[in-house]
């Protein structure tokens, strides 16, 4: 790790009320360096609330947060500690979209070229000269994430980059972000897609209702959640299977499949030896993050 | 000073500036132009060789209706103020629809970044929004002097022709003159940070174009009217003067040499009301912009 605890992202006691509504309730967080970081909740949990407060572009109720022990309105040139993509959107339309990277660079204080630099890196230099209006989804996320590396920061937040991006732009960006996190940068990435967080993030952090609901790296929170391990059995005799089994384990029958819970597989197979059984497949099925997340935030997801 | 080129390249990278410069340009033309005609007239009628003829005496005049008539037409033939008069318009002209694109030109300058979304990276690359604001509002007021620079030296170069081929000096070096054109240059200045105040408070684009926009040119002639009226109800002039209060009567009066209207408030009343228009739209919307959540 070249970079240490730099970009340590830390939210203590974060909360944004909207009238009566409690958009973000008492949340508190850290987000470590040279890890990617998943920011899971279900729609309307609070997670851009929550990335528009650690920017400084909504205000807090209460409480702070702080990137490398410091509040983003106190970086005299935050652009290099912080590089964050909040909506793919978001330039003027009748502009190129190197002359957005270059109005970004004088504001920053940054040489200009850095613009046609981070135009590069993302692979958007034959549309540079063309307005931002004629862009598809996916270059327009591209461009987000150009505007994110022109200060070369230290942590990244981004808010929901996979949206609309095919299914070669979501491997680019894990590759980048991995890529990002290996170098011992910060990234922060909030999302709904849950199976694209299993694939990309070391830690996750799951909010529902503006409230904290479980944090840490994702194996923990994978395997300590649910022990009921599951056992899927393909059996041309399910119904003489599910019999054997009854009274020592719940089984459900799915298409087919008997889906078993409250004892493992070594014990199925012996059932189903003894009930003379034949079995075509028989796998223990770890709990996905998805399953895990479901459960986690089961009736928690409140319409707002 | 890297915030004020940031603003400046948001405003060269877009079509707004070329458009607005074409439409300032094409009516300084045309204005400049009507008031050459009309200071042609005034300058032929000065310095013609007429007497002040009392009229017959069927029109029954009381000797001050017959003094003031005689006074009104030695004003009239009173050659170094006619020439001031018509040299401060012609420098000057332009400026109804100048101020009124430059106006628009601040409030863009603001609702673009609602309007496309491009306030989060704004506010991202420079949090400390009060810089962010004293750069538009510096850069508002920056190109409304371009703005200016470009369409005095319209009116400028049309003006001495005309002047010469009258005969006179190009009247610019009389003060009456010069301070016309130095206040119209403050008067942009001012309506640049006006717009930037009002994009602020209004933040949807196309209300606060319409409102400037509608404000500008029907709230000039509504309150204009509604003075007009007010003063002969209670005959009284103070309710006219007071109509400088809105801010392009209050243009209006900076530059003239001549009275708008009877008793007129002097060109700095006019110039002190501006001034206080723009700081208090610079410093409400400063005021707002802190506050705000960019969501």
């Amino acid at each position: 790790m070249t970079l240490t605890e730099d970009g340590q992202i830390v939210v203590s006691g974060l909360t944004k009320h909207y009238g009566k509504v409690k958009a973000v309730d008492d949340l508190s967080f850290a987000v470590r360096s040279g890890r990617v970081t998943g920011f899971l909740g279900p729609n309307g949990a609070g997670k851009t609330t929550t990335l528009r407060m650690i920017l400084n572009l909504v205000t807090p109720t209460s409480g702070t947060a702080t990137i490398g022990g410091q509040r983003y309105s106190d970086f005299p040139h935050p652009v290099r500690q912080v590089g964050a993509i909040l909506e793919a959107s978001a330039a003027h339309k009748g502009r190129t979209g190197r002359n957005h990277l270059r109005i970004m660079c004088a504001a920053a204080g940054l040489p200009l070229s850095r613009a046609d630099e981070a135009l590069e890196l993302v692979g958007l230099t034959p549309a540079a000269k063309r307005k931002f209006r004629g862009y598809s989804l996916g270059m327009r996320q591209r461009l987000g994430i150009a505007s994110a590396m022109l200060g070369d920061p230290k942590a990244l937040i981004l808010d929901e980059p996979a949206n609309g991006l095919d299914p070669e732009g979501i491997r680019w960006m894990r590759d980048l972000l991995r890529k990002f996190a290996g170098e011992g940068r910060t990234v922060l990435v909030s999302s709904h897609l849950l199976s694209e967080m299993e694939l990309l993030a070391d830690d996750i952090v799951i909010i529902a209702n503006g409230k904290l609901v479980k944090q840490g790296p994702v194996e923990t929170i994978v395997n300590g959640i649910s022990q009921a391990e599951r056992v899927r059995v393909r059996t041309p005799d399910a119904d003489k299977l599910a019999q054997a089994l009854a009274g020592k384990a719940t089984v459900t029958q799915e298409n087919g499949v008997l889906l078993v819970t409250g004892i493992g597989a070594p014990a199925v197979g012996e059932a189903a030896l003894r009930a003379g059984v034949v079995l075509h497949e028989l796998v223990e099925e770890r709990p996905d993050l998805e399953q895990v997340f479901l459960e986690l935030t089961a009736g928690k997801a409140g319409i707002r | 000073m890297n915030l004020i080129r940031s603003e400046l390249m948001k405003i060269r990278t877009t079509n707004v500036w070329w458009l607005f410069g074409i439409g300032v340009l094409v009516f300084t033309a045309l204005s400049v132009t009507l008031w050459i005609f009309a200071g042609n007239q005034l300058i032929d009628d000065a310095s013609s060789n007429a007497v002040f003829q009392p009229p017959p005496p069927e029109f029954e005049m009381s000797p001050e209706q017959l003094a003031e008539a005689q006074r009104q037409f030695e004003l009239q033939h009173d050659i170094s103020r006619v020439l001031s008069g018509a040299a401060a318009q012609i420098y000057t002209s332009g400026q109804f629809f100048g101020l009124l694109f430059v106006s628009l030109l601040g409030v863009i300058l603001v609702t673009n970044e609602y309007y496309h979304q491009t306030a989060t990276a704004t506010f991202l690359t420079t949090p400390q929004r009060t810089k962010v604001i004293l750069a538009k509002l510096g850069t508002a007021s920056l190109a409304a002097l371009i703005f200016w620079v470009g369409t005095t030296a319209i009116s400028g170069i049309a003006g001495s022709i005309f002047f010469s081929s009258k005969g006179y000096s190009s009247q610019l070096g009389e003060w009456p003159v010069t301070r016309a054109v130095l206040m119209n240059g403050l008067a942009y200045g001012l309506w640049g940070i006006l717009g930037v105040g009002l994009g602020v408070l209004i933040r949807n684009q196309i209300g606060a174009v319409i409102t400037v926009a509608a404000g500008y040119l029907l709230g000039t002639y509504v309150v204009q009217i509604a003075a007009f009226l007010a003063s002969q109800l209670f005959k009284s002039d103070w309710v006219q003067k007071a109509s400088v209060i809105w801010p392009s009567v209050a243009s209006e009066a900076m530059v003239s040499t001549e009275p708008i209207f009877s008793n007129p408030p002097p060109w700095w009343v006019g110039a002190l009301i501006l001034i206080g228009w723009g700081l208090v739209l610079g410093l409400v919307g400063t005021l707002i912009t802190r506050k705000r959540d960019i969501a």
